[in-house]
C-alpha cells in the first residue's frame, strides 16, 4: 500500500466538478414551483436528494484525491502518454460536422467527419478514406431517407435527388 | 402446464416468417457488433431505437434481444483471435483463448466457446421460461412501495457494490439520475432543469446519452491512449472441430459456467464480468491439468463463455418480470419498451402475452441460429477483424452522429452528443463505470414515480416502506449489501496479519 506521492489534478478537478454540479442542482431545485395538491411529495424532493448525492460523492472523491489518490484505480501505462493531437483532430471532426450539417447536408458533413476521424486514428491515406467516406455516406443517406423514411438535410444536392 | 401452453403460443408468434426474419437479423447484427471492438450491443440497440419506433414492437424486441445475446457469442471470436476483448464480458476469454490460438488451437477454442454459449444460452432460456411466471406471481402483489424498494436495491448493487469504488459508482449513478430529472415532471408537468432551453423540455434522449458515452467517448479514449500498439490477428489454422479430449474437458465447465452466470444475471447485480471471472477462478482450481493454465487451457475458455451467455439471458428475468434493468444494455431495452408505451412487468405478461412469450420463444430459435453462425460460418466474421482501426471508428462515428441528429434534425443534439462524449472520455480515463449512468437515467424517473405514489397512498408516512413486509425485506437486503462488504473486509484484514504472525 504505497500511496501515490503527488496529487492528481484530474481527479481533484472531477471531484470539484461533481460538488459544483450537485450544488447547482440544489440551487436550481428552488426554482421548481412546488405545487400544493393531492400528492404528498412534490417535484422538489428527488432533485434535492440527487443534488445532495452528487455533492457528497464529489466531497468523498475530493478527499480521496487529496489523501493519496482515488482508491483502486488500475494502473495503465498507456495513460502516461496521451496523444492529444488525435483527441484534437477527432474533436474537430465532430464539431465541424455539427456546424456544417445544417447547410452542407448529411453527405458532405459525414464525409468530412469520416476523413478527420480516420486521420485522428493515424490514417495516412486521405484519398482512400475520402472515397470510402463518400460511398458510405451516400449509401447510408439513401438507406435512411428512402428506406426508413428519415428526413436528412441534402445541402447543395437539394433538388438533384 | 400454463407455462407450457404460453410458451407454445410464443413459438407460434416467434416462428412467423416476419419474426423469424427479425430474429435472424438481430442475432446476425449481434454477432457482428460482438466481433467488432468498439461497438457493443448497448450502442447498437440505442442507434436502432429511432429507426424502429414505427415497427411492430414484437419483431423489434425480438431483434434487440438477439443483438444482446448474439454479441456474447461474437465477442469471444475477437477475444480469441485478437487478444482484445470484443465485449467487456469476454475479457477472461481473451486470456486462455488467445493463448490457445497462439499455439495453433484457435479452432477448438472458437468451437468450445460457441457450443458452450449455445448450451448456456439454451439452458438459461429454459430457466427464464420456468422462473418468469413464478416471479410474476410474486410481483403481482407488489405495490408502489415494493417497486421502489427493489429499484433502490438495483441502484445500490449496480453502482455501489460491484466495481472498484463505491464513490465512483455512486457518482456515476447520481449523474444518470440527474439527467433523468431534466424535462417535464411526469406527475405535475412542471419543467425541471430545462434552464429555459426549449430543447431540454422533452428531456435528454437516451440515444444521445448512450451513443455519446459508448461511441464518442470510447472513440476519443481509444484514439488518445491506445492507438500506438497494433493488434496481431491470430490465423485460424487446422480444424475447427474439437477432439474427444476437448469435449471431455469442456462439458463440465459449460454447466458450471451456466450455473454461475444465470443467477448473477437475475439478481440485480449487473454485468457479466464477475461471473466470468469467478468461473475462470473455479475452473483453474478444479482442473486436472493446472499446468495448462497460462498456456491455453480449454477449461478457461469453456467456463467463462458459458457464464457470460447465461448471465445475459439471466438479466432478462428482472427486466421482463419487474421492469428492472441491471446492465447498460438492459436499460436501453427498457427504453425500447417505453417508446411503444409498454412497461415491462407482471402486467405485461397479462396484457401482451403474445409479445412476451414470443420474445422468450425467439431466444430458443436464436441460440440455434447463433450456433450455426458462429461455428461453420466463423470465417466470415473473422474478415470483420481485418477492417483497419481508423476506418472502423470513422464508420462508427458516422452512425453515431446520424443517430443523434436524426432524432429531430437539430444541431443541439449533436452538441449534447459531443458534451456527453467528453464526459464519457473522462469516465473511461478515470475508471468511473458507465452503466450506472444509463440505469439511473432510465430507472430514476420510474423510481420517483413509485416513491411519490407510495407516499400518496400512505398520506406522506415514510414508514410505509418499512411496514410492508416485502419492501422492508428488500430494503434490509439493500442495507446488508452496503454494510456487508466493508465489515467483511475489515474482518479479513484483521485475520490476515494474525495468519502471517508466526512467520514474522
Amino acid at each position: 500500500m504505497t500511496a501515490r506521492a503527488r496529487i492528481h489534478p484530474g481527479e481533484l478537478a472531477i471531484a470539484l466538478g461533481l460538488v459544483v454540479l450537485g450544488s447547482f442542482v440544489i440551487y436550481e431545485t428552488q426554482n421548481i414551483a412546488e405545487t400544493q395538491g393531492y400528492a404528498q411529495i412534490g417535484p422538489r424532493l428527488f432533485p434535492y436528494l440527487i443534488g445532495v448525492g452528487l455533492t457528497l460523492c464529489g466531497a468523498v472523491l475530493g478527499w480521496e484525491a487529496l489523501s493519496g489518490g482515488w482508491r483502486h484505480v488500475p494502473l495503465d501505462e498507456a495513460h502516461e502518454a496521451p496523444d492529444w493531437m488525435a483527441f484534437g483532430v477527432i474533436s474537430a471532426g465532430v464539431i465541424l460536422h455539427m456546424v456544417v450539417i445544417g447547410w452542407a447536408g448529411f453527405i458532405i458533413a459525414s464525409t468530412l467527419l469520416f476523413v478527420l476521424i480516420a486521420r485522428g486514428f493515424g490514417s495516412r491515406k486521405p484519398v482512400r478514406d475520402a472515397i470510402i467516406a463518400v460511398v458510405l455516406a451516400v449509401v447510408v443517406f439513401f438507406l435512411f431517407t428512402k428506406g426508413l423514411g428519415l428526413n436528412l438535410p441534402k445541402g447543395p444536392f437539394e433538388g438533384v435527388f | 402446464m400454463d407455462t407450457f401452453n404460453a410458451l407454445l403460443t410464443g413459438f407460434a408468434v416467434a416462428l412467423s416468417l416476419q419474426n423469424l426474419m427479425w430474429g435472424f437479423l438481430g442475432v446476425t447484427l449481434g454477432t457482428a457488433v460482438g466481433v467488432l471492438p468498439g461497438v457493443g450491443p448497448a450502442l447498437t440497440i440505442a442507434l436502432l431505437l429511432p429507426a424502429t419506433a414505427k415497427l411492430d414492437p414484437t419483431g423489434a424486441l425480438i431483434m434487440f434481444a438477439g443483438i444482446y445475446y448474439g454479441a456474447m457469442f461474437g465477442g469471444s471470436t475477437t477475444s480469441i483471435l485478437l487478444n482484445t476483448p470484443g465485449e467487456s464480458a469476454t475479457i477472461v476469454t481473451a486470456m486462455e483463448g488467445n493463448l490457445m490460438a497462439k499455439r495453433g488451437r484457435a479452432g477448438p477454442a472458437l468451437a468450445t466457446s460457441a457450443i458452450g454459449s449455445f448450451v448456456a444460452g439454451t439452458l438459461a432460456t429454459i430457466l427464464l421460461t420456468v422462473m418468469a411466471p413464478v416471479i410474476v406471481d410474486l410481483a403481482l402483489k407488489f405495490g408502489p412501495a415494493e417497486y421502489f424498494a427493489v429499484m433502490v436495491l438495483a441502484f445500490t448493487t449496480v453502482s455501489a457494490v460491484l466495481g472498484a469504488s463505491a464513490a465512483r459508482g455512486l457518482a456515476s449513478l447520481f449523474f444518470g439520475l440527474m439527467i433523468g430529472l431534466i424535462g417535464l415532471d411526469s406527475q405535475t408537468g412542471q419543467a425541471r432543469f430545462a434552464l429555459g432551453i426549449p430543447e431540454l423540455l422533452d428531456g435528454i434522449d437516451v440515444v444521445v446519452v448512450a451513443v455519446g458515452l459508448f461511441a464518442v467517448g470510447e472513440t476519443l479514449y481509444i484514439a488518445t491512449y491506445f492507438n500506438r500498439e497494433s493488434d496481431k490477428l491470430e490465423k485460424m489454422k487446422g480444424s475447427i472441430w474439437m477432439s474427444r479430449d476437448d469435449w471431455r474437458r469442456s462439458w463440465k465447465p459449460w454447466l458450471r459456467g451456466t450455473a454461475l452466470g444465470f443467477p448473477f444475471g437475475t439478481i440485480p447485480a449487473g454485468g457479466a464480468e464477475i461471473p466470468t471471472f469467478l468461473s475462470y477462478a473455479i475452473e483453474k482450481k478444479l482442473t486436472k491439468r493446472p499446468e495448462d493454465f497460462g498456456k491455453g487451457a480449454i477449461e478457461g475458455v469453456a467456463g467463462p463463455e458459458a457464464a457470460n451467455n447465461a448471465s445475459a439471458t439471466g438479466t432478462l428475468v428482472p427486466l421482463l418480470t419487474l421492469g428492472l434493468p441491471t446492465t447498460a444494455t438492459a436499460a436501453i431495452i427498457l427504453a425500447a419498451f417505453q417508446q411503444w408505451g409498454l412497461q415491462p412487468g407482471p402486467l405485461l405478461f397479462e396484457t401482451q402475452p403474445a409479445l412476451i412469450w414470443g420474445l422468450i420463444a425467439s431466444m430458443y430459435i436464436g441460440n440455434v441460429i447463433l450456433l450455426i453462425l458462429n461455428l461453420p460460418l466463423v470465417g466470415i466474421w473473422v474478415k470483420l477483424l481485418e477492417i483497419p482501426r481508423p476506418l472502423l471508428y470513422a464508420g462508427i462515428l458516422i452512425f453515431a452522429t446520424l443517430g443523434a441528429y436524426g432524432l429531430r434534425n437539430s444541431w443541439f443534439d449533436l452538441a449534447l452528443l459531443y458534451g456527453v462524449g467528453l464526459i464519457g472520455f473522462l469516465m473511461r480515463r478515470y475508471d468511473i463505470p458507465v452503466a450506472p449512468v444509463l440505469v439511473g437515467m432510465i430507472l430514476g424517473p420510474l423510481a420517483e414515480q413509485q416513491f411519490r405514489r407510495a407516499l400518496a397512498i400512505s398520506q406522506g408516512d415514510l414508514m410505509i416502506f418499512l411496514k410492508q413486509p416485502i419492501s422492508a425485506t428488500v430494503l434490509a437486503i439493500t442495507a446488508l449489501v452496503i454494510i456487508g462488504p466493508p465489515i467483511w473486509r475489515r474482518i479479513a484484514a484483521r485475520r490476515a496479519p494474525r495468519a502471517q504472525a508466526p512467520k514474522g
